[in-house]
């Protein structure tokens, strides 16, 4: 009995004294989108890997219960902080709200990676995410090249607060401005909500309205992508009479894209996302310099570059091989 | 007000109201063409089509004095549920029924939790929400749940989009508006229920056996829910264990804006479906006239309190 809960105790205690013992968090901002998958299987990658290097890391993947939700999020880092884990990998729901438990944390001696979204905060080691605007830019050339410079085109948002999506649109409003000025904008200030059936009647909204004049319309996110796949496969103006260009990689939407109902998709690169925080979450403990900002860059994928080898972390993600 | 014309504005409100709203749409001219089309009425009724079978059930339980807010996660859970029967081979009959007796079966739990344990339906009701949610999600693998193809698809669309036949779904949520309609106002079961939203105390000493008619309620409400998860499904052609997320107040305020009481004993289907339409023709309406996200928000909040007040006009002299 004694030797037990001696064993218990050192169980207990060894990862919070062990020097090389690492217990990393990583929380993304939902569990259930596939772009999550993603940055979970890119954190078990690295984890396997410093693992064969010799290195004693784990990690530990938990998500806001609910989507979306902000409160869940800061007592899920809390938590956290509260069990000393080595550091924390965090995707913050908001760039604002998460900066009081990042910052408590830091002060606490636990560093803190940014990923995917920005967080207005400079306590963070390092932070790792897409280029959105210069993805709304690469949406906006795309989109203006398969409208040969003119037409009508409309672009669908997605929420009010969301900072990443945000870029996107500026981005993409930015180079529509300024390199395509024939081209004109009929709709740019509607919302697609949270999921792809909110997306699909916004969408069948607007297409009953613009359906006749428009030729080309961007969608910034994988629901808002799907939604608006959806309604134009409705309404009859799929497989290419309206042009679609989203954003954002998934089964249904690569599917659409090889059935030509898509156009392209900007695509990001989770996987090296959740690697690189993990990576960099280790680097920082170890007192190596990491680098403050890194761009994971994203790619345009269309029905032809589909297969490429460039395309396959981005479009294939070897989920299989990481999380199962 | 005298009776008569308390009666007339009870009966009348939730017609006025939409006949207001869409008038409220024909009148600018940029947008009335596209907006007063056949094709754009066959929109707003398929997006309707989930609410207003929701409404359905919600209406008789309303009625009955009671109250459901785990109907968005019931409608998710069973288009998981549908979805998962779908990839596993199933074929649609089965499945369909299949799926809706996963919606009666919620509803018989929280019909016997609320009846059998004297326990508030609000908080049963939000017990379930979490519940059938966490229960999707955990189904669904955390995932939407995709499958080749069914039938299923095909309900809430028709081939041609330009045509004027209407979606199935259309049709089913029709009928069954018509069959509860009849239900309610012309069956012993029906008149039980106004009773004991009425008056529970009284309508169990008159022999109304309120314990086994509060669970048949609340497992056919579960029914329609059930239902309304089966048309989700082949509106997303994919079990998505987010979706309808909040749909629940979207449906206790279509009931509501359609002259049902909160306190029982009041309701009617054909208001109720009236203000589902309302509700989805303001959304249609605003989004193609380019109004602010939050504005339409503003709007359909203003709705619900202006029917709150018409409902309390009406009641006056009760209350």
């Amino acid at each position: 009995m004694k030797q037990t809960l001696v064993a218990l105790f050192l169980a207990v205690i060894a990862p919070l004294t062990g020097a090389d013992a690492y217990r990393i968090a990583v929380i993304p901002k939902g569990t259930t989108h596939e772009f999550w998958k993603s940055i979970h299987a890119g954190a078990v990658k690295a984890e396997r890997e410093l693992k064969a290097q010799g290195v004693n890391v784990s990690i530990i993947w938990k998500g806001p219960l609910k989507e979306d939700d902000r409160e869940q999020q800061i007592q899920v880092v809390e938590n956290f902080v509260g069990q000393r884990v080595s550091a924390i990998v965090l995707a913050p729901l908001d760039k604002r709200g998460l900066v009081a438990p990042v910052e408590s944390a830091v002060r606490g001696k636990i560093p803190v990676i940014v990923i995917d979204s920005g967080l207005e905060s400079k306590a963070p080691a390092s932070y790792i995410a897409t280029d959105n605007r210069e993805g709304g830019r690469i949406a906006a050339r795309e989109l203006g090249k398969l409208l040969g410079g003119k037409g009508n085109a409309i672009m669908l948002r997605l929420q009010v607060g969301s900072a990443s999506t945000e870029a996107r649109e500026e981005g993409f409003l930015e180079v529509m401005k300024k390199d395509f000025p024939n081209i004109k904008l009929l709709s740019t200030d509607q919302h697609a909500g949270a999921t792809r059936d909110t997306a699909k009647a916004v969408s069948e909204n607007l297409l009953n309205r613009f359906g006749k004049q428009v030729n080309g319309i961007f969608t910034c996110n994988e629901s808002g992508t799907a939604g608006m796949l959806l309604a134009l496969r409705d309404a009859g103006l799929a497989k290419g009479k309206v042009k679609l260009v989203g954003f954002d990689s998934g089964e249904t939407l690569n599917a659409a894209l090889l059935a030509g109902d898509i156009q392209g998709l900007v695509v990001q690169n989770p996987m090296k996302m959740g690697y690189l925080g993990v990576k960099n979450a280790v680097a920082v403990l170890r007192g190596e310099k990491v680098e403050a900002v890194v761009d994971t860059g994203v790619g345009f994928v269309t029905k032809e570059n589909f297969n490429s080898p460039d395309m396959a972390d981005m479009v294939r993600p070897p989920l299989d091989k990481y999380l199962k | 007000m005298n009776d008569t014309a308390k009666r007339m504005l009870g009966k009348a409100g939730p017609f006025f109201g939409l006949i207001l709203v869409i008038a409220l749409f024909a009148i600018p001219g940029e947008s009335r063409e596209a907006f007063l089309s056949y094709h754009n009425f066959k929109i707003i009724l398929t997006q309707t089509v989930i609410v207003a079978i929701g409404a359905l059930g919600m209406t008789m339980i309303i009625v009955s004095g009671g109250i459901d807010l785990s109907v968005g996660s019931s409608i998710a859970f069973t288009s998981v549920v549908g979805a998962l029967l779908v990839k596993h081979g199933w074929s649609t009959a089965p499945t369909c029924l299949a799926t809706i007796l996963t919606g009666g079966v919620i509803g018989l739990l929280n019909g016997t939790a609320i009846a059998r344990l004297r326990m508030t339906p609000f908080i049963i009701t939000l017990g379930t929400l979490g519940v059938a949610r966490g229960s999707a999600k955990w189904l669904g693998d955390n995932q939407t749940v995709n499958y080749d193809s069914s039938p299923i698809n095909g309900w809430m669309t028709t081939p041609d989009p330009f045509s004027y036949a209407l979606p199935a779904g259309v049709w089913v949520a029709i009928v069954l508006a018509v069959i509860t309609s009849l239900v309610l106002n012309n069956t012993v079961f029906g008149r039980h229920i106004f009773s004991i939203g009425s008056n529970e105390q009284t309508a169990r000493l008159c022999g109304v056996p309120t314990q086994r008619l509060k669970i048949a309620i609340y497992a056919l409400a579960g029914c329609f829910f059930g239902l309304a998860g089966l048309f989700q499904l082949s509106r997303l052609r994919q079990g998505d264990p987010t979706v309808a997320i909040g749909l629940e107040l979207d449906i206790i305020a279509s009931v509501i804006i359609g002259g049902a009481s909160l306190n029982g004993g009041v309701g009617t289907i054909l208001g109720s479906m009236i203000g589902a339409l309302i509700m989805a023709v303001l959304r249609n309406g605003s989004q193609q006239m380019g109004w602010p996200t939050y504005f339409q928000e503003i709007i359909i909040g203003l709705v619900i309190i202006v029917a709150v007040f018409l409902d309390r006009l009406r009641q006056g002299k009760q209350a």
